[in-house]
């Protein structure tokens, strides 16, 4: 009995474990060596997206952004490998984690030790990006990191990171710093999100401003799932700010737009981080009114590259795109797309397909790449620098509200108009 | 036809010598396969994670299985597991087998902390275990506390990592696990609840000190579950708090010990191979309706099987041996 | 001044967590059934909303009237398709739980499916924008408008419990079903509409849950759940005035927290249910023999 029971489970066991690794679809493995390896047949892009699950709204453009890139790179024949000196086939190898960080990371460690894929990428944002950092390192292949623009992702000791399309959350408010040092605004509130992607932004902030002796007399983090702010609207209204800032994600920065404007108070600035990413979606749940003369950190979405030197220029990007998923357009898949041109560069430059050569091509084309996403800077430690976010501010126009650059005056699109108008 | 429960059922009319060979059977099985499955399927990371699993699931199944107390707050002990020995790893430089352990015992400390809870029954203790651990989250992520806990930024043990160490103490978690509920179940403790719940037996007759046992084998799946979230994060290396304070781990867990059968040694263990095999399965393709088919499983258990795989057996081999089937 | 808005604000507020926290507390009634999924149907009420108002054009206030006998009909039938299962079994209200969690996973699971993962908003609006001014102070028109829809709503809630002949017997088989059904109630039927009733009043609180919390979404059950549970252990399980009480100084709390430790206000549904369990486990209200 008890010998019939034993094998049995041990059978279930076997079962159990061959089912894990049905799917694997192995390709050709690169290796580091001198002579060059034969050619492989295809490349293949591996990553994991959210197909539902709080990162949904914001991961499932970006991999339709990757798509794009590879639809379009394939159409020519493959995206070109400067090693070979030819055009390879990519083929993308996509797992839906649902959002979360612990599925995220057993189909990461699938698409390294099971499909065994060129180029690793990983899903939206830095919770998700989080345990593919240590896998990259471990499996000594080259991550590149989408929007997970977390600081403890980059030390000097990691060399298989490359943050494509975004810069550090640390560096986001540089600019927006230099416009209200500009408009000599002296008595701010902020409120931020207690998360790693929202603390960052509000504590680079604070100390910028505090070199510039300026005084920030509401600071305060409130916990990442907060969406009643009236109270706090009412306490951050007493001290009489002449801006009032506030670092959230998106489910925090719509109802935080909704409450101050059924709150009925008026600020002379108010700015949110993300109508800026998802403004269709911000459109419909705050409506024209509530957006109206807000601000926003313009990405380069907003910004008119006509001139690139890799892939397609902006409107080129903004027909096409638009033709081919219609009614996923937005900032988030201009990033997924930039995510396939930082990839081409690399390919481009790298000597071989090994994981290192890779890395290096990664570094040969920062500085020199210019896509519609701006240019492209790698620091030491593989976060991107280049890409400086401007101040946006939304106006109203015929059909809801229009996105213009408003600061520094070299991306501006339009002219902020501080402050806001009453009603 | 194989019948896992005889043998559970049978074990305590069986010898002392029987006694100890079943429970190294139980552990040893998943040992073996662990180790020799990775030569097979590379994923370690997935098996890993598998192990950690399955001590999870054994942790619900000594206190739930043998308590009946549900603890749904069973996730905070992970999260301070990960965050103890992180924290043990870089602020002291401990080896991080030995943070392991001090993750588990950082856990049990807060399962002691929290012994008050006892005090609820049924859902009241489900729910209250609940808002604990969603407590402890709070906490540990408030960015008051970033001098200690590194606030919502998260813990970043790369320099730490090591797969096949972690791969390695993780089976050990599961076995030790394992034996722990096996050691539970054939303790004059875990036969006088199982009295107890068969209506037989009262337990001031049993000169067994339920509470303070109860109080055991609390600590136990507490320290479990520390250990799980010790080596969870050190094999996952840079994570979020957000990550180890997961409630659905303690969901998965449940269910994971629920589908297997809660009250017997092998339920938990197959329960969380075959589900948790499944779900990765559907995960490469597309996960979404795994919450659904799992929601449904759940449902359905419920009502047709509510002591899970092994209830199933059960009835079956009453079925066939005309033994009075008595629906408990 | 901030004290006395968070106050005011917090009152406000806490009626719509007192409707929020009614429903689960109604389906807990006769059956010691208890909703996991109770977040759920909030959520499923805020998308009902939102479709009644995009589709038909209705407003949100006469929504709140027309989720009501749809979710009657559906909590009806669930109950008559799971109870006698459920009731037969040792521990009905442990087990009532596992079920129920099960059930909110297939309904966030069917719900991301149909409705996508994007949270959905109700315009502002929607519903009257003038702001309440009391003592010097403006209130969110959200706030006040929530409130004079619940309150009223609750009241006639409280009559058809105390003053009608559906809600005696549903009194009766609380107070003992066997009894009730010596005296020919139908036990059976009378469980069944009242559970139904609390679904209904968790869709309406999801009909202004779109307001208060800026949107839906198919996850934002578990939460709320977590949050409506705290609020009828803390005004006593079963009790009906105890969950409206609580529920106003729980939005009270929460306010107040939100105005001087901010960082910390999510954690006040948390130690408000801890404190009660290890404090005063009956609650409130609560009579000390409940074995809570």
């Amino acid at each position: 009995m008890r010998k019939k029971t034993f094998s049995v489970l041990t059978a279930a066991f076997g079962l159990a474990l061959a089912a894990c690794g049905s799917s694997a679809s192995s390709s050709t493995a690169s290796n580091s060596s001198s002579s060059l390896p034969p050619a492989p047949s295809q490349i293949t892009v591996g990553t994991t997206y959210s197909g539902s699950g709080s990162f949904a709204t914001s991961s499932i453009p970006e991999l339709d952004g990757l798509k794009f890139w590879i639809k379009y790179e394939n159409a020519k024949g493959g995206v070109y490998v400067g090693a070979y000196k030819k055009r390879i086939p990519v083929k993308l190898v996509a797992y839906n984690d649902l959002s979360s960080a612990t599925t995220a990371a057993t189909q990461y460690n699938q698409l390294l030790t099971q499909d065994k894929v060129n180029i690793f990428v990983s899903d939206f944002g830095s919770v998700l990006t989080a345990p593919a950092v240590s896998l990259a390192e471990a499996h000594k292949v080259v991550l590149f990191d989408q929007s997970g623009t977390g600081i403890p992702f980059f030390s000097p000791q990691n060399k298989y990171i490359v943050l494509a399309d975004l810069p550090v959350s640390s560096i986001w408010p540089n600019v927006l710093a230099k416009f209200l040092i500009s408009k000599q605004i002296k008595n701010l509130a902020v409120l931020y999100g207690t998360n790693d992607f929202d603390a960052s932004q509000a504590t680079t902030l604070k100390t910028i401003l505090a070199q510039n002796g300026i005084n920030i007399s509401y600071y305060q983090g409130v916990p990442s799932s907060t969406t009643s702010f009236g109270t706090l609207l009412q306490t951050i209204a007493q001290s009489k700010p002449d801006a009032l800032l506030e670092f959230g994600y998106a489910a925090n920065d719509a109802p935080f737009l909704q409450n101050v404007q059924s709150s009925g108070m008026h600020f002379k600035m108010v700015f949110t981080v993300f109508p800026g990413q998802l403004l269709g979606l911000f459109q419909q749940q705050v409506g024209t009114a509530g957006l109206s003369y807000t601000y926003t950190y313009g990405t380069n979405f907003y910004v008119n590259y006509p001139t690139v030197s890799e892939g397609l220029n902006s409107s080129q990007f903004a027909t096409q795109f638009a033709a081919a998923f219609p009614g996923e357009l937005n900032s988030l898949s201009l990033d997924g797309y930039n995510t396939g041109l930082v990839i081409q560069a690399s390919l481009k430059y790298a000597k071989s397909l090994s994981q290192s050569d890779i890395r290096a091509g990664a570094a040969a084309a920062s500085g020199h790449l210019n896509t519609v996403d701006g240019s492209f800077v790698l620091n030491s430690e593989g976060a991107q620098t280049g890409e400086l976010l401007p101040v946006a501010q939304l106006f109203p126009s015929g059909s809801g509200v229009t996105l213009k650059a408003v600061y520094p005056a070299s991306q501006a699109t339009g002219s902020a108009v501080y402050p806001a108008p009453v009603g | 036809m194989p019948k896992l429960d005889e043998i559970d059922r049978t074990l305590e009319t069986e010898s002392k010598g029987k006694r100890l060979i079943s429970p190294a059977v139980a552990a040893l099985v998943p040992v073996v396969v662990f180790a020799v499955g990775v030569h097979i399927y590379s994923n370690e990371l997935l098996l890993t994670y598998m192990a950690i699993y399955i001590a999870l699931a054994q942790g619900i199944n000594i206190i739930y299985g043998f308590t009946g107390y549900l603890p749904f707050g069973y996730f905070g002990f992970f999260g301070v597991g990960a965050y103890a020995s992180g924290l043990a790893m870089l602020d002291y430089n401990v080896p991080p087998v030995l943070a392991v352990v001090i993750g588990g015992v950082a856990a049990a400390l807060v399962g002691a902390l929290l012994l008050p809870l006892f005090r609820l029954r049924g859902a009241y203790f489900a729910i209250g275990t609940l808002a604990a651990s969603e407590a402890i989250y709070a906490i540990v992520s408030n960015p008051s506390l970033q001098s200690i806990t590194n606030g919502p930024y998260g813990l970043n043990l790369a320099a730490y990592y090591s797969s096949g160490t972690a791969y390695g103490t993780a089976i050990a978690l599961a076995a030790i696990a394992i034996l722990a509920a096996s050691y539970v179940r054939s303790s004059k403790f875990g036969l006088t609840l199982k009295a107890i719940r068969d209506d037989s037996y009262s337990a001031s007759m049993s000169g067994v000190n339920v509470p303070r046992q109860r109080f055991y084998a609390w600590l136990i799946a507490a320290a479990i579950a520390g250990m799980g979230g010790s080596i969870f994060g050190w094999s996952t290396s840079v994570f979020y708090p957000q990550a180890v304070f997961d409630s659905s781990l303690s969901v998965l867990a449940i269910v994971f010990a629920l589908f297997g059968g809660v009250g017997t040694v092998w339920g938990p263990t197959v329960g969380t191979v075959v589900l948790y095999a499944i779900y990765n399965a559907i995960g490469v393709s597309n996960p979404q309706y795994f919450q659904l088919i799992y929601g449904l499983v759940i449902v359905l258990l419920v009502l047709f099987a509510p002591r899970g795989l092994a209830g199933l057996r059960q009835i079956k081999s009453r079925r066939a041996t005309t033994v009075g089937a008595k629906n408990d | 001044m901030l004290f006395e808005y968070a106050i005011i604000g917090g009152i406000l507020l806490g009626i719509f967590y007192a409707l929020l926290a009614v429903g689960l507390n109604v389906v807990y009634g006769a059956q010691k059934i208890i909703n996991l999924a109770h977040g759920d149907i909030i959520m499923l009420g805020g998308y009902g909303a939102w479709e009644l108002y995009y589709t038909y054009h209705i407003s949100p206030i006469l929504s709140t009237i027309i989720v009501i006998p749809i979710t009657v009909v559906l909590g009806y039938g669930l109950n008559r398709l799971i109870a006698p299962r459920l009731l037969k079994s040792a521990d009905p209200e442990m087990l009532s739980l596992i079920l129920f969690f099960g059930l909110s996973e297939v309904i966030e699971a069917l719900a991301s499916l149909v409705f996508g993962n994007a949270a959905r908003a109700l315009p502002v609006n929607s519903i009257p924008t003038s702001r309440l001014v009391l003592f010097g102070q403006g209130y969110s028109a959200t706030w006040w408008v929530s409130a004079s829809v619940i309150l009223p709503l609750l009241g006639i809630f409280l009559v058809f419990l105390n003053r009608t002949s559906i809600g005696l017997q549903v009194r009766a088989v609380i107070s003992d079903a066997v009894e009730a059904a010596v005296a020919g109630i139908n036990a059976k039927r009378i469980s069944g509409i009242y559970f139904g009733i609390g679904f209904a009043l968790a869709a309406c609180a999801g009909v202004w849950g779109v307001f208060i919390y800026g949107g839906v979404s198919p996850t934002e059950g578990p939460a709320i759940t977590v949050t409506a549970f705290a609020i009828i252990v803390f005004g006593s399980l079963g009790n009906t005035v105890g969950t409206i009480v609580a529920g106003v100084i729980f939005g009270i709390f929460y306010q107040l927290a939100q105005v001087y430790i901010p960082s910390w206000s999510n954690l006040v549904p948390y130690v408000l249910v801890i404190a009660t369990m290890l404090v005063r486990p009956q609650g409130l209200f609560g009579r000390r023999q409940r074995i809570a």
